[in-house]
């Protein structure tokens, strides 16, 4: 039981190790599939949209987790 | 292969190298320490019958895979990549800038040979059982990673045998490396090769994305060194941010 759970956790773990990280992530990809398919928007700008949001979300992760770390 | 399909086909093949290699370096210094404490036979079973495990998964997803259509397989994998690859991009930045510190291979082979030690003696089992176990579990969990970045740098482009063999190289590189030195490989560059392979996980989770939801991108292939690119100065540059303290204070 004990290494089923080392085995989800360590699935979890992946794909979720900072929740908000992962939230926006998602969050940007449903933004961007809304563009693109309801509101008709060329595939290219969501395209865009998509690379310029992952940049920003990374910057926006690591800049938080480093006034985390240096607060506590 | 036509000559755009290398634009894909090689940071697939390299990004499963060095993936894999990361992550077989770590199970190594665990398989390492099973083998010192308790010789041989019971780390090369644990990592033997894990082995099988993970091949075992492998030939089970592989032919599911091929039953998903492209589209929505290119949606699934990109996203799952973009999750992982910038999980990882993150914390190499954060190591990197010297927020967090780095994965010490050396300390991780001491905490482990401690750990097998102070188990065996708290439930009085036989250490030997203990040892396999753990050498099963390091190989499992971290085969487990090798075989997700295979299939998701693979599967979107039918690349999976080319990024197989590139997992493979890096598992056998390691071992022999391994074997040779005969002690944990603290002297890799791990954090430079995550930082290398966050950037090429994201750029691959952006372009699949993008492909699933019917982006088509210029270039084609190539676009995904541009991309690449942009995540690896992005995060160099953040990292370089997060070195000067009074730009990131906290408020």
């Amino acid at each position: 039981m004990t290494l089923l759970r080392d085995i989800i956790s360590e699935l979890v773990a992946m794909f979720l190790a900072d929740f908000r990280l992962s939230g926006a992530i998602l969050a940007l990809v449903l933004l961007v599939a809304g563009l693109i398919r309801a509101a008709g928007a060329e595939p290219l700008i969501g395209g865009g949209a998509l690379l310029a949001g992952s940049l920003l979300i990374l910057v926006e992760a690591a800049v938080r987790e480093a006034r985390r770390q240096r607060r506590s | 292969m036509e000559i755009t399909s290398w634009g894909i086909a090689a940071p697939a093949v390299i990004a499963a190298f060095v993936a894999s290699a990361v992550e077989v370096v770590e199970a190594f210094t665990i398989v390492l320490a099973v083998g010192s404490l308790r010789g041989w036979r019971p780390a090369v079973l644990g990592t033997f019958v894990a082995l099988g495990m993970l091949a075992l998964l492998t030939i089970a997803l592989g032919p599911l895979l091929d039953r998903v259509p492209l589209h929505l397989l290119q949606l699934v994998v990109g996203v799952l990549l973009l999750l992982f690859g910038m999980g990882w991009l993150r914390k190499a930045v954060l190591r990197s800038a010297g927020v967090i510190p780095l994965h010490d291979e050396d300390a991780a082979f001491a905490a482990e040979t401690e750990f097998l030690a102070e188990e065996a003696r708290r439930k009085h089992a036989s250490l030997d059982w203990i040892a396999g176990l753990a050498a099963f579990k390091a190989v499992l969990l971290e085969g487990l990673e090798v075989v997700f970045i295979v299939i998701a740098v693979g599967a979107g482009r039918g690349l999976l045998w080319p990024a197989s063999l590139g997992a493979l190289a890096a598992c056998v590189a390691v071992l022999a490396v391994g074997m040779l030195v005969h002690r944990p490989l603290s002297r890799v560059p791990e954090n430079t090769l995550k930082f290398g392979v966050g950037v090429m996980l994201s750029a691959f989770g952006v372009f699949w994305t993008g492909e699933g939801l019917g982006v088509e991108w210029p270039g084609q292939d190539l676009v995904l060194i541009v991309i690449a690119a942009l995540f690896l100065a992005t995060g160099v540059a953040t990292a370089a941010l997060l070195r000067r303290p009074a730009l990131v204070s906290p408020r």
